[in-house]
């Protein structure tokens, strides 16, 4: 028997049993109907109707917003309980002063000579009035054709692309942002899978030391075969039910159309997925690092504290390379395999990140894994059998037991 | 053959094995005895690599023990622990398994195992549902899962009614018939001396007396005598006074050298009439270890 054999038993045995319990169909069902709930219900309630409060510099805006206001009607028709969105004209006469109503609030988007569209901020949510507004837009535009008598082909142009560009206040460029905002979910999703799933990890590996059978298993397997085996059973466990869950709630987003979500650029999500698989791998070794110190998932929980700490810093020092990919400490987070993982997809969706850079970073979190599970694997060991109390790490690392 | 040489292990000041000697025979028995603390446990972790030797080899049929050679092992830890939640049958297919054995080959040997301890209407059920004793059973299917050619129990039959004790010995003299080498530490003396053809003492981490049973007690330099006469006196037959051990009423148990010679006290004995009792014996495998661990 291989050693990559006896750990995929480990591996094996961790997710039939895992999946088995009941704790872990009340968690994945429930979770899923928490979500769909959460995404279904407010769309089946309905909105209420609320007047918008539309910018307008320059001319050929009007007739957008009067078009807005119809396809606000057409989309309430035959809904006797809803009541159609209003739309209000505010009108301005320089980009400045609009730019300044734009930020202060005073409306929530500004329409620019009935070509482009002026939003805060780009983001999730980013307000389902822009696609009403493309709507109204492209209404204006086919009958401008229609008008005209211009081709086919220039009416599938029209409807094939989004008649207003968009740009936001601070002048990024829509699509960088947009690239930044899925980056940014996907580090959110991350972090939230790191802080439930580690836990797994860390209560999980105690089990064996716990229930004490961990002695008639290391006679036969070696302690690394027994936590890679398991961290791996149980974060792919996690992954699955984390995935169905983002599935679950990408589904019911796009069939209730209730938060606006950005064009998903294959090339970003893949590296998103990439990231997000070494991130919580990374992190999964960590904790269960600090489980194999302890022999019992109480005494596990105490352990966790520096590894949580280590995931909050790394998630905040995110924050910093959004708004500055460029900067040394970007830099410098890039190479630190904690950090790489909340770093890297950020700078990455910016172009803030060579390839050379990338690979790199990739290279030194793989090995930092690899090597954390060589020191989890020692610990575990060492500490094992001291069954019932909380191992010193010198002492685990020496292995006197 | 098992084959442990001068073996030492100290945890700090504590010292747990001291030059620790000895061997278990393939198809044969070993009783492994020794007080609480003397190394037994320690020893047999050593031999499973979970406890590193400070000095010493360990060997099995001559080779250096390693992953190799556990594969062929059974084990019951002094710890006992199984996962309580797991069906016992997926717990002793899952041990096979690691053991290196087909999932089919493990899953029929699980449910023969099962049925030899009379659990087989409770393959599906998890091990927690079990009674302590019928738990202890499955823990000793788990040792047997993959057909070991070396058994090591540490205290198998600590905890277990008679009726358990007395199946789970059976199993472990099959096992020895098979040709295992059987080695297992207990405190029941009696139990031993009925199932091992070979015993160890320990004491203090050091072996003090290692061979056949019957050996080491016809090497014990006393002999028991139980004597009740019916008419006479037992003082009257010889120099015996001080060596009476026990009295209860005309009963006598005495202690004598093992060199004395018993044939002028039978003779003196029928002399004086009827004798009720005469018994000659070598000491119980208690009084030696008694005696060893002294």
């Amino acid at each position: 028997m291989t050693g990559w054999h006896g750990m995929w038993l480990v591996t094996k045995r961790e997710i039939r049993e895992r999946a088995r319990t009941k704790g872990f169909l009340i968690s994945s069902i429930l979770t899923v109907v928490l979500i769909t709930a959460a995404i279904v219900l407010p769309s089946i309630a309905g909105n209420a109707a609320e007047t918008h409060r539309i910018g307008s510099l320059g001319a050929g805006n009007e007739a957008i917003v009067t078009a807005a206001t119809e396809v606000a009607e057409a989309e309430v028709a035959g809904q006797p309980a809803e009541e159609a969105d209003g739309f209000e004209i505010f009108t301005f006469s320089s980009r400045d002063e609009a730019a300044l109503a734009l930020q202060a609030g005073e409306v929530e988007v500004v329409l620019i000579d009935g070509e482009s569209v002026l939003v805060p901020t780009e983001g999730f949510g980013g307000t389902p009035l822009v696609g009403t507004l493309q709507q109204a837009a492209g209404a204006v535009r086919l009958q401008e054709l229609v008008a005209s008598n211009e081709e086919a082909a220039s009416v599938i142009d029209v409807l094939s692309r989004d008649p207003l560009a968009v740009t936001t206040l601070a002048g990024e460029d829509s699509a960088a942002a947009e690239r930044g905002t899925i980056a940014y979910g996907g580090l959110i999703l991350m972090y939230i899978a790191v802080l439930s799933y580690g836990n797994a990890a860390l209560t999980g590996v105690t089990e064996e030391k716990n229930n004490r059978v961990v002695e008639v298993l290391l006679a036969t397997l070696r302690p690394w075969q027994l936590l890679g085996g398991k961290v791996l059973g149980i974060g792919l466990l996690g992954l699955a039910q984390f995935a169905a869950t983002v599935i679950v709630a990408f589904v019911a987003l796009r069939v209730t159309n209730a938060l606006e979500l950005p064009d998903l650029d294959a090339s970003i999500v893949g590296v998103l997925v990439l990231w997000f698989v070494l991130g919580f791998s990374i992190f999964s070794v960590l904790y269960a690092a600090a489980g194999a110190l302890a022999s019992r998932p109480e005494e596990a929980q105490s352990a966790s504290l520096p590894m949580t700490m280590i995931a909050v810093l790394a998630f905040f020092l995110s924050f910093g390379v959004l708004s500055n990919p460029d900067s040394t400490l970007s830099r410098i987070a890039t190479f630190i395999p904690f950090t790489a993982p909340f770093v890297v997809p950020v700078r990455n969706a910016l172009g803030a990140l060579t390839l050379v850079e990338h690979v790199l970073a990739v290279i030194v979190t793989v090995l930092a894994i690899i090597l954390l599970i060589r020191v989890a694997a020692r610990i575990y060991s060492g500490g094992l059998l001291s069954i019932g109390r909380r191992v010193k790490l010198r002492e685990a690392w020496r292995g006197t037991n | 053959m098992l084959s442990i040489e001068g073996l030492h292990k100290t945890y700090g000041d504590v010292v747990a094995l001291d030059d620790c000697t000895f061997r278990a025979e393939p198809g044969r028995m070993l009783g492994f005895l020794g007080p609480n603390g003397a190394g037994k446990t320690t020893a047999m972790r050593a031999v499973f690599g979970l406890v590193e030797p400070d000095a010493g080899t360990i060997t099995w049929r001559d080779a250096p023990i390693g992953f190799e050679q556990r594969q062929r092992f059974g084990y019951m830890p002094e710890t006992r622990g199984l996962y309580p939640k797991m069906r016992i049958h997926d717990q002793l297919v899952y041990l096979g398994r690691l053991h290196g054995m087909s999932a089919r080959a493990a899953g029929d040997e699980a449910e023969a195992l099962l049925a030899t301890f009379g659990l087989s209407e409770r393959t599906r059920d998890p091990l927690e549902k079990l009674s302590h004793g019928n738990q202890q059973r499955v823990q000793l299917a788990a040792a047997l899962i993959n057909r070991p050619e070396l058994l090591v129990l540490d205290e198998p039959f600590s905890g277990l009614d008679p009726i358990g004790v007395e199946t789970m010995g059976q199993v472990l003299r099959e096992r020895a018939r098979d040709g295992a080498a059987v080695v297992f530490s207990s405190h029941q003396l009696d139990l031993v001396e009925d199932l091992c053809e070979d015993v160890a003492i320990i004491r203090q981490g050091y072996i003090v007396r290692q061979g056949e049973v019957d050996q080491i007690k016809d090497a014990s330099p006393v002999r028991h005598l139980e004597l009740e006469l019916a008419d006479g006196d037992v003082r009257q037959l010889g120099e015996l006074s001080d060596r009476v051990v026990e009295q209860v009423g005309n009963r006598y148990r005495l202690m004598v050298p093992a060199d004395l010679d018993i044939r002028p006290l039978m003779s003196g004995a029928l002399a004086t009439g009827q004798v009720r009792r005469f018994i000659y014996t070598t000491p119980s495998l208690s009084e030696i270890f008694l005696e060893a661990v002294a």
